[in-house]
């Protein structure tokens, strides 16, 4: 199961093999696509555009068409100021100062960019039949705080009446809202209504509860499901916002997700979140992306659960981050890596292995999760060991499992990634996919002769052909030639007549010959200087 | 009434967001005295400006920050509460102007570049202002040009940096880095839904709270 059927599964409660992946792409669809906020949420072509390259890329099974919390407000009369990489922000609340709320009308589908998400919603649906539309709709409050300014928080004291008609006013406008999206092909609208998240649950039972809930029942009625969005501090709230009878509720990172999961389930409602937005998804590494999605599974469980970032996507979020989320969510072998991977070890740890693979021999070193439980890991392994022996012994092999700490501590020595890999005398050379044979053995006969190459070129000696002239040596230069030859060695021959440099080699008559062997005592140390005296008598 | 139980009433006043007596809220206060008349009262009974502030104003104010950290009170109440705490400090600011009464130090806030948010911003001032601060709202979308410009005008105040935005965090930190070259003297505190304690470290910030009252409790500490 997949896509549409997947999200709906889970957002019914049901248990998946797999978790359903839902990124909130919102102004970030604009990024893709070179494009600003301000002209993608103006046009249903650029959305269009921007959505499908998000599926391309991340392999969703559900994704938001658009995510503005402004449209509604936009379309009621509120001013907009316009970002570049951010959704627009409300300037100016028109009910402000007011008593009454009769000056605003309800919303029609033509009003402000109502119709373009409509538009785009509609050609998205027929694009992408099989994967879930959410539709995103202002939820009463947050509405409700966009038309009235903060005035709200102090009014739902001072003059709570005047709060009940609004929102049972902006309630209608979601309701309304949610309808037409639903008409156009959503299969799921998600309430977002993030500014509940700044009142106490009994404001919200008393506020917040029937606008909302109406707008639930509204859907319901529509054989259409609801996830009720909202992030921020939100965690005393969770209870009540079940209470409203949503499908799901999506939360952010601010609340601990065994929490949201453990008063969810008590009410048979599904949930989703809480991918940390900034940290990771927009700051971190596709590594620290994963690891956070495993994170999320591992403690929602598979059980009516739908991972998704707690919020609307920053508009830059690295492409391979989110990527790398939509690969691991279905990768249940890469997954087991993350969790083995979990506790890495501290730089401290780290091995100086700049030496590694210098020996006569060449080393294959395979990292792996464990042969024996890990399939690929096992077909590695078994690769090379198959074409070791064909190198009689110039080969040798070693796994390391990183289920062992050593093992860990030599992957990140080697700057290894991924799981398995191959690395010949400690360089990164088969990367998760098992090499044919023949590519193994190239790779190896390859650093063999790599080895023997840089072998033959050391200098170990030289010869040196000393006379009073050229001539005076030819002779002995030809006979030097010859002896090479037939040993069939590399040796640099050098010729000297300079008659002072003669004379320093003890030389007395030409011509001659001196030959000269090379003998490296030390390398990258500092010998004490007793043990360079042996050296010394060793040549005078 | 003698002049504790008249600040200890001034303190509850501001706690429980009584504004004056026509408030209607809280309903078992309704048709009482509110922080403005009480304000009023204890400066007309002769106690001292700067006691009707440190005795009574702030202490409710005070109650209201631990509260609102501790999840048993949300924005509305604080907002009740600033409220009745600013009617009652209307009756004090001639003392302010004349020098009877002191500020604690002056605090700079702003939201950053880009980001248009200011329900945070706008608590934090309310709540720093009721600990005995004296606040400079440089409003929203605030460049690091115009925070630098305000350091130079109020010297030794402290800066609070606020976003919302993810996006706008990045602005925060070209803030920073540019307040830190340009003042390195100036304490900056950052705050907002999106910023933790990690951020702030990677940014070389001096302070993050997760509430306002954290805040305070930094600003009391150093100011």
């Amino acid at each position: 199961m997949k896509g549409k059927d997947l999200v709906l599964h889970a957002l019914k409660g049901g248990q998946c093999s797999t978790i359903p992946w839902v990124p909130f792409v919102g102004v970030h669809g604009g990024h893709l696509i070179g494009k600003n906020a301000n002209e993608y949420l103006h046009s249903a072509d650029l959305m269009v555009n921007g959505i499908s390259k998000a599926i391309e890329l991340y392999e969703p099974d559900g994704i938001p068409v658009c995510f503005d919390l402004q449209i509604e407000a936009e379309a009621l009369g509120c001013k907009l100021g316009w970002a570049d990489e951010n959704p627009p922000a409300v300037l100016s609340h028109p009910l402000s100062g007011l008593s009454n709320i009769s000056s605003l009308n309800p919303i029609s589908p033509d009003q402000g960019r109502i119709p373009v998400v409509l538009k785009a919603t509609r050609e998205l649906r027929k694009k992408y039949p099989d994967i879930a539309l959410y539709g995103l709709v202002t939820g009463p409050f947050t509405l409700g705080l966009h038309l009235l300014g903060t005035e709200i928080f102090m009014r739902m004291f001072e003059d709570p009446a005047s709060i009940h008609e609004l929102l049972d006013f902006t309630s209608g406008v979601t309701r309304s809202m949610s309808k037409y999206l639903l008409d156009a092909g959503c299969d799921i609208i998600a309430v977002v209504d993030p500014m509940t998240s700044q009142i106490g649950p009994d404001q919200f039972t008393e506020f917040i509860h029937k606008p909302v809930k109406s707008v639930f029942d509204d859907i319901r009625q529509q054989s259409k499901y609801s996830s009720f969005f909202v992030c921020g501090h939100a965690q005393q709230n969770i209870d009540v916002m079940c209470k409203t009878g949503p499908d799901n509720i999506s939360i952010d990172e601010n609340i601990p997700l065994d929490f949201v999961r453990n008063i969810c389930q008590g009410y048979g409602i599904s949930f989703g979140g809480n991918l940390q937005l900034t940290l990771v998804m927009l700051m971190g590494t596709p590594e620290d992306c994963q690891r956070n999605a495993v994170d999320c599974m591992d403690i929602a469980g598979n059980i009516g659960f739908i991972l998704a970032p707690g919020c609307d996507l920053p508009m830059k979020t690295p492409i391979a981050n989110l990527k790398a989320v939509g690969s691991v969510i279905r990768d249940s072998y890469q997954q087991d890596i993350i969790r083995t991977l979990e506790h890495k070890p501290d730089k401290t740890k780290i091995l100086n292995l700049g030496e590694y693979g210098k020996t006569d021999r060449v080393i294959v070193d395979i990292i792996t999760l464990d042969s024996e439980s890990c399939a690929p890991c096992q077909y590695m392994v078994e690769a090379v060991k198959e074409v070791a022996p064909h190198f009689e012994g110039l080969v040798e092999w070693h796994e390391h499992s990183i289920k062992n700490l050593e093992g860990v501590t030599f992957m990140s020595s080697l700057f290894v990634k991924n799981i398995p890999t191959i690395c010949i005398d400690g360089k990164i050379t088969f990367v998760s996919q098992i090499p044919p044979r023949n590519e193994l053995i190239r790779a190896i006969q390859s650093r063999i002769n790599e080895k023997l190459k840089i072998r033959l070129r050391v200098k170990q000696g030289e010869i040196l052909l000393l006379g009073k002239s050229s001539e005076e040596i030819a002779p002995l230069r030809e006979k030097t030639r010859q002896a090479i030859a037939e040993l069939g060695v590399t040796i640099e021959v050098r010729e000297e007549t300079d008659p002072l440099i003669i004379q320093s080699l003890g030389v007395t008559q030409t011509p001659a010959l001196v030959s000269v062997k090379y003998k490296i005592r030390s390398e990258a140390g500092q010998p004490g200087t007793d043990v360079i005296k042996e050296w010394i008598k060793e040549i005078i | 009434m003698n002049p504790e139980e008249l600040l200890a009433k001034i303190a509850n006043c501001v706690e429980r967001g009584k504004v004056n007596k026509t408030s209607p809220y809280p309903p078992d206060l309704k048709g009482q005295d509110g922080a403005d008349e009480l304000s009023a009262q204890a400066l007309v009974e002769g106690i001292a400006a700067d006691q009707v502030l440190s005795l009574g104003l702030v202490p409710g104010m005070q109650i209201v920050g631990v509260k609102f950290r501790e999840n048993k009170v949300f924005v509305p109440e604080v907002l009740m509460a600033a409220k009745a705490m600013s009617a009652g400090m209307k009756h004090l600011k001639p003392y302010f102007t004349s020098g009877a009464v002191k500020r604690k130090g002056i605090f700079i806030i702003g939201t950053v570049m880009g980001d248009l948010h200011d329900i945070g911003k706008n608590l934090l001032g309310m709540i720093v202002e009721g600990a005995g601060w004296q606040v400079v709202d440089l409003g929203i979308d605030v460049p690091a040009a115009k925070f630098i410009a305000a350091v130079d005008e109020y010297p030794g105040a402290y800066v609070g940096l606020s976003c919302l935005l993810t996006t706008t965090m990045l602005n925060m930190e070209k803030i920073v880095t540019e307040m830190k070259a340009a003042r390195p003297d100036t304490k900056i505190l950052i705050g907002g839904a999106p910023v933790t304690d990690d951020f702030r470290k990677r940014i070389g910030a001096d302070w993050y709270s997760p509430d306002p009252q954290g805040a305070v409790e930094f600003l009391n500490k150093v100011g």
